[in-house]
């Protein structure tokens, strides 16, 4: 099992607050990794270091390559897709304009018979394709987020909280989701998740964070045989 | 009847010079969030450039191309060297630069062009003789000169919005206006949109210059201003946000500001409303438009759920 993205000692942070404190983990092939820590560990920071949204330090590789000094707009390229926190849609753009500005990196026909695939694939996307983004509920965007970011045809996905404001069981409709789009397609997915039962169910590797660094990592059985973590994510 | 006819007719012209330039800043306004002061004196001194390459011997359309593709990238490199740096500071110094820039452009236009604070006299794009026009029963006239700038502001509107709507280019324009960082996501260089659309309002200022020297037939290092004040009056009359907007807000302003200068002196206020105060009175309808709609007639006020 290859390795697809590689991160060691990531220091990154918004002005002078320094929020990653050198941070490594790792995201295999055709693997789900899963990140779990409270509010205000870093795991978006983790996120938008990696996407390039934010100035970092330390190194990031893709694939073999070093990523660490690219823009976000040439990583989306390299197959990186991010869905952000809070989903980040085109609000005032259609549904159908949201999906095509996920394909902006491509170019020909393909594009097309991937809108049909997404379309296949979440079908309330295409009821309300010529509605603006901003007017779907919650759920519904989350999806129209990951569509979006799919459409640009990555080996990689960063899904940010997906679970974020939505009801319980649209929560577990978007994870079943997530795991067949891996399981399925092979599509490595590396999520950040407060939900963490709900995660583990579809991860292959967990990587604990607690104030800008790595405090636990293993196989989904392993952390989940941890005491300490399992007590204090899982909750049992 | 027929002479309201005439006044409204009046107002087309001039109304679709206050679109061009409103469009001119909502296409800035969309990507950035800020209100561009130059946009007039930009346009000042490439309607001065376009005079300059005319009376060097040029055609007055190819001097008019020249000045709006100069100006395109003028445009993109202003936005580049000045409006970007100052944007990483803070938006009250973006509003600072763009006023220096307004200041700065206008006093180099009066430096380069001495002697001509009178003006210089300004021919037209379009066949401007005295008997130039169409007849409409005894007393309405349109003319040539009248036709073609509201048919040129039609036009490039057109093309603005065929752009917006049915390229990539375009596209990646309104992720911009919307979501800067999800645009950045998904692959678009935000920065180089940015510069675009710095080229974009830059060239249709430039267009907007050649327009109102027409209709005035010549140009003063004053031209702009008056012209800039009605049309940032008419981009936030049609909503900031909306091309639609400022075409209808600068085609509503120059009729009511036509309208209100001819407005009878025996009828009821005439001896307060007239020419004199044709840009208060204008003004005072846009506040009691804003007052109702406080985003303006075509602006978005943001449909979103969470």
């Amino acid at each position: 099992m290859s390795v697809l993205l590689e991160v060691n000692g990531l220091v990154a942070g918004y002005g002078a607050v320094q929020v990653l404190q050198g941070l490594d983990l790792h995201v295999n092939d055709g693997e789900v990794a899963v990140m779990l820590g409270a509010n205000g560990a870093g795991k978006t920071t983790t996120m938008r270091a990696i996407s390039g949204m934010i100035q970092r330090k330390g190194t990031v590789r893709f694939q073999g390559a070093s990523i660490s000094g690219t823009s976000p707009n040439e990583i989306v390229r390299l197959g990186i897709a991010q869905v952000p926190q809070g989903r980040g849609t085109f609000t005032d753009l259609s549904v159908e304009d949201n999906l095509r500005a996920g394909a902006y990196i491509r170019k020909g026909a393909s594009v097309e018979d991937d809108l049909a695939e997404w379309y296949d694939v979440f079908p309330r996307l295409q009821e309300r394709r010529a509605q603006k983004a901003g007017s779907l509920s919650g759920g519904e965007q989350q999806m129209l987020a990951i569509a979006r970011a799919l459409m640009s045809k990555p080996k990689l996905l960063l899904c940010d909280e997906p679970s974020l404001g939505l009801a319980p069981i649209i929560t577990q409709e978007l994870f079943a989701i997530l795991g067949r789009l891996n399981t399925e397609r092979g599509l490595a997915i590396l999520v950040v998740e407060q939900n963490a039962n709900l995660a583990m169910k579809i991860a292959h590797s967990v990587f604990v964070l607690e104030t800008g660094t790595i405090v636990a990592a293993g196989s989904a059985e392993e952390i989940a045989n941890d005491d300490v973590v399992r007590k204090a994510y899982l909750g049992y | 009847m027929g002479q309201l006819l005439q006044y409204l007719i009046n107002g087309l012209a001039i109304g679709a010079v206050y679109s061009l330039v409103a469009l001119g800043l909502v296409v800035i306004y969309r990507g950035t969030g800020h209100l561009n002061f130059a946009q007039g004196e930009m346009a000042l001194f490439a309607t001065f450039g376009a005079w300059w390459i005319y009376d060097h011997g040029a055609t007055m359309w190819f001097a008019v191309l020249t000045a709006a593709s100069f100006s395109f990238i003028v445009g993109g490199v202003i936005e580049f060297t000045l409006m970007r740096p100052a944007g990483k500071k803070s938006p009250l110094t973006v509003v600072i630069v763009s006023i220096a820039l307004f200041q700065g452009l206008n006093s180099l236009t009066t430096l380069l062009f001495k002697g001509s604070a009178d003006g210089l006299p300004f021919p037209s794009l379009f066949p401007n003789k005295p008997g130039d026009f169409f007849r409409f029963g005894d007393e309405t006239v349109w003319k040539y000169q009248d036709i073609g700038v509201l048919a040129t502001v039609l036009i490039l509107t057109a093309l603005l919005f065929l752009l917006f709507k049915k390229t990539k280019v375009g596209l990646a324009m309104r992720m911009v206006a919307n979501n800067s960082d999800s645009a950045k996501l998904v692959g678009v260089s935000t920065t180089k949109i940015l510069m675009l659309s710095w080229g974009i309002s830059s060239a249709l200022g430039a267009v907007a210059g050649a327009m109102i020297g027409g209709i005035n037939t010549n140009i003063t290092t004053a031209t702009m201003f008056e012209v800039f004040l009605l049309s940032s009056a008419a981009a936030t009359l049609g909503g900031l946000d909306s091309p639609i907007g400022a075409l209808v807000g600068g085609l509503s302003l120059g009729i009511i500001k036509s309208l209100v200068s001819n407005y009878p002196e025996d009828w009821p206020g005439g001896s307060y409303i007239g020419a004199p105060t044709a840009i208060a009175v204008a003004f005072v309808i846009i506040l009691v438009v804003l007052l109702v709609k406080p985003s303006g007639l075509f602006g978005s006020t943001r449909v979103e759920r969470v």
